[in-house]
């Protein structure tokens, strides 16, 4: 008779194990010959990506298998792997990671003819990477605690004594590095400095932008220093009518009407460049645009493709001139931000 | 004494080797954050220590850390006391539902804590909601400390005249040292190392700056400096752990303790009592779920991503089923290492996870892929690597869950098995093993629950394409899909509880036996 004691569990267990182990690794070296597929590490929303990846899937019949992860975890992980990484492209919820990746030699030049899909400026000054889709700073307001009429025109004049402990910011979020090399660019160093000095002193600092949004949609706070999405997001979770906040876009070149990318690139460790091309190529093109447009409130950045969602049109957006290639340099953000004492 | 030094050939070898494959391990992420710390060079170190943004970072994680722990075991203390010295109506429930908050993840309580008030997102906000979600870490070990502990020593306090608080502080408390050490040091280093929860809670520490320098410097050279002053604060409360359970030897062949304590009467207090159990509950069970139940309702989300709850949950089963597995066998001849040969190596060995277990699971992560890709390229983003990372960030949990049950089996059984002629494997797979069974069920448990929370690591390192209930939960939450995530979050809830009742029946039942 079979009889099941403690020392067979065990031995049986380990063995169970251990194929288990051995089988999974076989299997995934199996996948990695497969020679028409990519990897595709994906900081975007995740929707967002599935979408795009299906129709990339449908077009050409390439698979992509994605590994998802915050954009800057990602980035970090992509550092560390260097010229033995899995992945062949990444698509970044912000450009400044795809900077960063660039800076360190690890992307390839990609097909002039895909960076001539979109508008011009918003992508890398060599070539390197992407701009995919892109959104606008914003501030959003509590509509039971602040009147319309308040709002300041420019983002300067929230670090200033009337609006103590009304402002939600996120001095830790890329975007708000973005800000402050926005604010350095336009108006110089001394009124990045002062900006940051009268937000420590009169904002109120949160953790993360999801985190801000949310205290000023609870009415936790009058306004916050996020992107516009973040409101749509919420928006779309609970309804636009039932919201209790609403977005204020800032006009006349003012820094804080500053707009930003998402962006992707391609690894320069991958060997399958050609295959990777064309998966860049995928995401600006008419197909591709509007598979991104339909699932998240950000400008598609291929002209004619618009966004279905009740934003500020791009065109009528008073953006200050900057690029998102000027404002990777999150080092000077970072020598501000301990300056001022926030860091 | 070197175990088994009448031979020094066999055991000892064996012994030693196995002890060390987890100690080279555990040392892996140490070895990273070294080169990443020197790539900085003196002065920048300088730089990086000795500024004061450093310093409110260091009061913060301290006061933080400190509190929470003084907080949690407190709870811990008096929850476990009632449940099993007092006649408090429902024992049996309670003692299981003291133990359920463990189920919970931090994340989740701390965003239904940060809703409910701004006032809550501060520090100490931060101290009360981590200390609700982490007091089992305390009461587990302490209950099952009081029931194994010697009444006879009470009694003796008694009949000198103590009154019940006296016999209390004189009598019972020392018994429960270790316990109650070791279960704080769990939370004193789970402090140093939360991130989730403060994010929500607006309190800056460590290993919130360390999560800075990666995010948004891309600066695994600050991130590593700041993570080698985050372990040198583990040293101290390691240190002192150690100290306390040093020079105690309580290994017994017999099964001592034949009486079972006296329950002391609550009379008029009872109703008091009771009522802090039922704010207890509520405050550590009731507030999370009550959020889960408003994401669901009030979500346009819902019912996103249905097609994935199979796939996270086989994902968050069998990579923390496996993860445990190795976990315990890693910790196993560590914690009879230090047991049974109490030299300053085998000491360290046992110490080492302690200190890793104060690292952010972002740098352990890293550092794994760091190591993998360097060395072991092949296993990069395999389940292999994955679970070793699951082994480096919890093998201090194993350790104190073996620890307990490990002291009491005497080193003289296998010695004597030795001695009629087992061979040293056979002799250990005989005798030490089956008396550890108790502990090494409360660790797979224990460890099967941290597993299906962990995010980092996961993401980082698992197969592409695996997904765990956790890994859900982050991608609908990071996307603000409260509705899509509440029913991964319930399910790794409920998924959470079987690993906690296992747990509290082991930690439980082993007191009740010896």
């Amino acid at each position: 008779m079979y009889k099941l004691d403690r020392r067979t569990l065990l031995r049986n267990g380990i063995m169970l194990g251990s194929t288990a182990l051995i089988g999974s690794q076989t299997m995934r070296l199996a996948q990695a010959a497969e020679s028409q597929s990519l990897v595709l590490y994906n900081g975007q929303h995740t929707h967002t990506t599935a979408a795009l990846v299906k129709a990339f899937t449908q077009a050409t019949g390439v698979k992509v298998e994605i590994r998802k992860g915050s954009s800057s975890q990602l980035a970090n992980q992509l550092i560390e792997e260097g010229v033995h990484t899995p992945a062949d492209a990444f698509y970044s919820e912000e450009s400044p990671p795809l900077v960063q990746l660039d800076e360190k030699g690890l992307l390839s030049p990609l097909n002039p003819r895909t960076l001539k899909q979109v508008r011009p400026g918003y992508s890398g000054k060599d070539g390197h990477w992407l701009g995919v889709s892109a959104r606008c700073r914003v501030i959003v307001y509590n509509k039971g605690m602040v009147k319309d009429s308040e709002l300041p025109t420019s983002i300067l004049d929230i670090a200033t004594k009337k609006w103590d402990g009304k402002v939600a910011f996120v001095p830790t979020s890329g975007s708000f590095q973005e800000q402050i090399v926005a604010i350095k660019l336009t108006k110089g160093r001394k009124a990045a400095l002062d900006w940051l000095k009268g937000l420590k002193k009169y904002g109120r600092i949160y953790n993360g932008n999801t985190a801000a949004m949310k205290a000023v949609e609870h009415g936790d706070i009058a306004t916050g220093l996020v992107n516009n999405y973040y409101w749509f997001a919420v928006a779309e979770e609970i309804g636009a009518a039932n919201m209790h906040s609403a977005v204020h876009y800032m006009e006349h070149q003012d820094p804080g009407a500053l707009v930003t990318v998402s962006a992707a690139g391609v690894l320069k460790a991958s060997k399958k460049q050609a295959l990777a091309q064309k998966l860049l190529a995928f995401m600006v093109s008419e197909a591709g645009q509007k598979a991104i447009a339909a699932s998240v409130a950000e400008y598609p950045l291929r002209p004619g493709v618009v966004s279905p969602f009740h934003v500020k049109p791009f065109d009528t957006l008073e953006p200050p001139h900057v690029t998102p290639a000027d404002l990777g340099d999150v080092a000077d953000a970072l020598a501000l931000r301990r300056e001022a004492g926030l860091a | 004494m070197l175990f088994g030094s009448r031979r020094r050939t066999g055991p000892s070898i064996w012994f030693v080797g196995s002890a060390v494959v987890p100690a080279a391990l555990i040392s892996l992420p140490l070895i990273y954050v070294v080169i990443r710390a020197t790539q900085a060079g003196m002065a920048g170190i300088g730089d990086e220590i000795f500024r004061h943004h450093t310093l409110m970072l260091l009061v913060n994680t301290i006061v933080l850390a400190v509190s929470v722990t003084l907080v949690a075991s407190t709870i811990g203390l008096a929850v476990a006391w009632c449940v099993e010295r007092t006649d408090i109506p429902g024992r049996r429930f309670w003692r299981v539902l003291a133990g359920v908050p463990l189920a919970v993840p931090a994340f989740v309580s701390s965003y239904a804590w940060s809703s409910i008030s701004p006032l809550l997102q501060s520090m100490p906000g931060a101290i009360l909601v981590l200390s609700l979600s982490t007091y089992p870490l305390v009461y587990l070990p302490v209950a099952a400390g009081l029931r194994g502990a010697d009444p006879g020593f009470e009694d003796v306090a008694r009949s000198l005249g103590d009154g019940p608080w006296r016999c209390f502080c004189r009598a019972v408390l020392p018994q429960l040292g270790p316990a109650l050490g070791s279960g704080a040091l769990l939370v004193l280093t789970h402090m140093l190392a939360e991130f989730g929860a403060l994010s929500m809670l607006r309190v800056q520490t460590f290993t919130t700056a360390i999560f800075e320098s990666y995010e948004v410097q891309f600066d695994s050279t600050s991130a590593a400096l700041q993570s080698a002053v985050l372990m040198a604060l583990c040293l101290p409360a390691a240190y002192g752990e150690m100290r306390l359970r040093a020079g105690k030897s309580v290994a017994r062949v017999g099964r001592g303790n034949a009486r079972r304590a006296s329950t002391a009467r609550l009379g008029g207090a009872r109703f008091w009592v009771l009522a802090g159990f039922f704010l207890l509950g509520l405050l550590s069970l009731g507030v999370p779920m009550a959020t889960l139940v408003y994401w669901l309702m009030v979500g346009h989300s819902a019912g996103q991503g249905y097609a994935d709850i199979w796939p996270a949950i086989g994902g968050s089963v069998w990579l923390s089923v496996l993860g445990a597995l190795v976990t315990s066998l890693f910790a196993i001849p560590l914690v009879l290492l230090s047991i049974r040969h109490k030299g300053k190596l085998a000491a360290f060995a046992d110490r080492l996870p302690y200190i890793i277990h104060g690292l952010p699971g972002v740098v352990v992560a890293l550092a794994m892929v760091f190591m993998s890709i360097h060395l072991v390229p092949a296993l990069y983003q395999g389940v292999t690597v994955l679970l070793l990372a699951y082994a480096i960030l919890y093998l201090p949990l194993a350790q104190s869950s073996l620890r307990a049950s490990a002291e009491l089996v005497s080193p003289q059984l296998e010695t004597i098995a030795r001695s009629l002629g087992r061979r040293p494997l056979a002799a250990f797979a005989t005798i030490t093993l089956p008396n550890i069974a108790p502990g090494i069920g409360a660790a797979m448990a224990l460890m099967v629950l941290e597993i299906v929370r962990e995010l980092t690591a996961t993401l980082m390192l698992a197969p592409t394409g695996v997904i765990t209930l956790a890994t859900e939960v982050w991608s609908h939450t990071y996307d603000a899909e409260y509705a899509a995530a509440a029913p991964f979050a319930a399910l790794l809830v409920l998924v959470s509880i079987v690993p906690v009742y296992v747990f509290t029946q082991r930690f439980l039942q082993f007191g009740e036996s010896s």
